[in-house]
């Protein structure tokens, strides 16, 4: 990979190493103030097989900070924007909370604030990467499964990860270029799905 | 491979009732608007009654229409950001102007038909008549851009969504006629032969969306994995008995052979066909929002 210029941070789950131990949304609940019953980040967990050949799978699920973001595309007041270094935000002044960028989200990462009405999701704590810092849930992995950083950097550790592992990203075929990737994604994890509750 | 969900967020509804509620308005609106120009814009003489009541019901529902969206969204207060934070790619920026052009063309429309301008009345049913289309085509764009709902993520979605308003508008048109003749005018007499030329206006428009709702149908249960269990949910799931039932069935078929059938032709058999499809269609709206949002995306 040729170094350029311009940041593309992304972040990057080894799956082999998580646990299914939920301390990235304990992290980004208290990061972010998330209210309850909605969720920035969450691991879903899925069983496969019969016993004995039977295993537990884990699928922790942020804001994919697309590179070519759905969400951005439909909102109407220009509240979802895209930063030059590929980091996602809502501009919470702008949005009015009229949920387009939920429908359209292929990835259901959005909610409604409760309180404040309008959208929000995982923008990987662009206030602290701002200060140089890690996202939240980066530091909170007791197995040090998240990576993030700059992919177009060939020093950072994520590119280095990216190049040297099979990854995967979560639904490709949405044509959103998803810039969180996963490696040891397993497709039962992501197709299987749970009746919506009443 | 067998595998069990067992832990998972729940997603919040996107869209929901009020939507639905508010896409069957602007569709009733713009069909009723596309039935008053063919007297006053194409001239055809014997549909010259319902101009008035179609121009005049495409103005109250276009106005009651988009308070719905006030109720939907989270910060009615700052509606006004639509139109100083413009995004073009966005329908519902399309859908921004669209909600204030066509009403007042509407107002301009009635007030040269009620004048009796003729002249003037026709230049606005020709102005009007694209904006009553995209007043209503735009909303099919804003469910064919939730690209990951298969339901909605179609092409068909915005001429799905235009003849559905034409078959709604003509419908009211037809009930809202009746009514006023019998009730609220001088002769108290309704005029037969309009309201059969309506009815057969109505079976033609229920034909051609029965064949589009078909050629949905086809393609989605061979497509891919989300289109088919899309199509499954609506033909044998939870949204079967409204979908199959009560849009199609009671909807659509049956008032097809209330209208096209000669025996069964009477007012009476006309005016409960109307009703029929109003109700139809109204869950037409219901099955495509809430339908195409009940399976979970992750
Ligand atoms: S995952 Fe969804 S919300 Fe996040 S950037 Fe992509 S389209 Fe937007
Ligand atoms: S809810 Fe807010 S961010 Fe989402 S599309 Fe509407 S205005 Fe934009």
């Amino acid at each position: 990979m040729k170094k350029s210029s311009n940041k593309r941070l992304a972040m990057l789950f080894d799956l082999r190493k998580c646990i299914g131990c939920m301390s990235c949304v304990i992290a980004c609940k208290s990061e972010n103030d998330v209210p309850l019953g909605v969720w920035r980040s969450w691991v879903k967990k899925i069983e496969k097989g019969r016993f004995p050949d039977t295993r537990e799978y884990f699928l922790p699920i942020v804001c994919n900070n697309c590179e070519n973001p759905i969400c951005v595309t439909v909102c109407p007041v220009n509240a979802g924007i895209k930063r030059p270094d590929g980091i996602v935000y809502i501009d919470p002044h702008r949005c009015i909370g009229c949920r387009y960028c939920m429908a359209s989200c292929p990835y259901g990462v959005r909610y409604i604030h409760p309180e404040k009405k309008i959208a929000e999701k995982c923008f990987w704590c662009h206030h602290r990467v701002d200060a140089g810092l890690k996202p939240a849930c980066v530091l909170a992995c007791p197995t040090g499964a998240i990576l993030f950083g700059d992919r177009n950097d060939p020093e950072s550790e994520i590119s280095k990860a990216i190049a040297t592992n099979a990854v995967q990203v979560i639904k490709p075929e949405m044509g959103t270029s998803p810039q969180t990737f996963y490696i040891d994604l397993d497709i039962d994890t992501v197709e299987a799905k749970k009746e919506k509750k009443e | 491979m067998e595998s069990q969900v067992l832990y998972n967020t729940f997603q919040q509804e996107a869209f929901g009732i009020f939507i639905a509620i508010y896409f069957y308005l602007t569709g009733l609106s713009a069909g009723s608007f596309i039935l008053s120009t063919l007297a006053y814009g194409f001239g055809m003489e014997k549909f010259k009654p319902i101009g008035r009541i179609g121009v005049v019901l495409a103005t109250v529902l276009l106005v009651i229409a988009p308070l719905f969206l006030l109720f939907h969204i989270g910060m009615p207060l700052r509606a006004w950001h639509l139109f100083t934070y413009l995004n073009l790619s966005s329908p519902i920026t399309w859908g921004s102007f669209l909600l204030i052009l066509y009403p007042i063309n509407c107002l301009i429309y009635a007030y040269f038909m009620f004048t009796e301008k003729n002249k003037l009345t026709k230049i606005f049913a020709f102005i009007g008549l694209p904006l009553a289309i995209l007043v209503h085509g735009y909303t099919g764009f804003i469910l064919a851009f939730g690209k990951a709902r298969a339901l909605w993520n179609t092409a068909l979605m915005p001429i799905l969504f235009l003849a559905s308003a034409i078959v709604s508008g003509i419908a009211l048109m037809i009930l809202v006629y009746s009514i006023k003749e019998r009730f609220f005018s001088k002769s108290k007499s309704i005029n037969r032969d309009l309201v059969f030329s309506m009815g057969k206006l109505l079976a033609w428009a229920i034909v051609f969306d029965l064949f589009l709702v078909g050629c949905d149908l086809i393609v989605l249960s061979i497509s891919h994995a989300d289109a088919q269990a899309v199509a499954h949910l609506i033909l044998f799931g939870k949204f079967s008995f409204l979908f199959l039932l009560v849009e199609n069935f009671l909807g659509k078929i049956v008032p097809l052979f209330l209208l096209l059938i000669p025996r069964f032709r009477t007012l009476t058999t006309v005016i409960i066909a109307s009703i029929l499809v109003i109700i139809g269609i109204f869950f037409m709206r219901y099955v495509v929002v809430l339908g195409g949002e009940f399976i979970p995306l992750i």
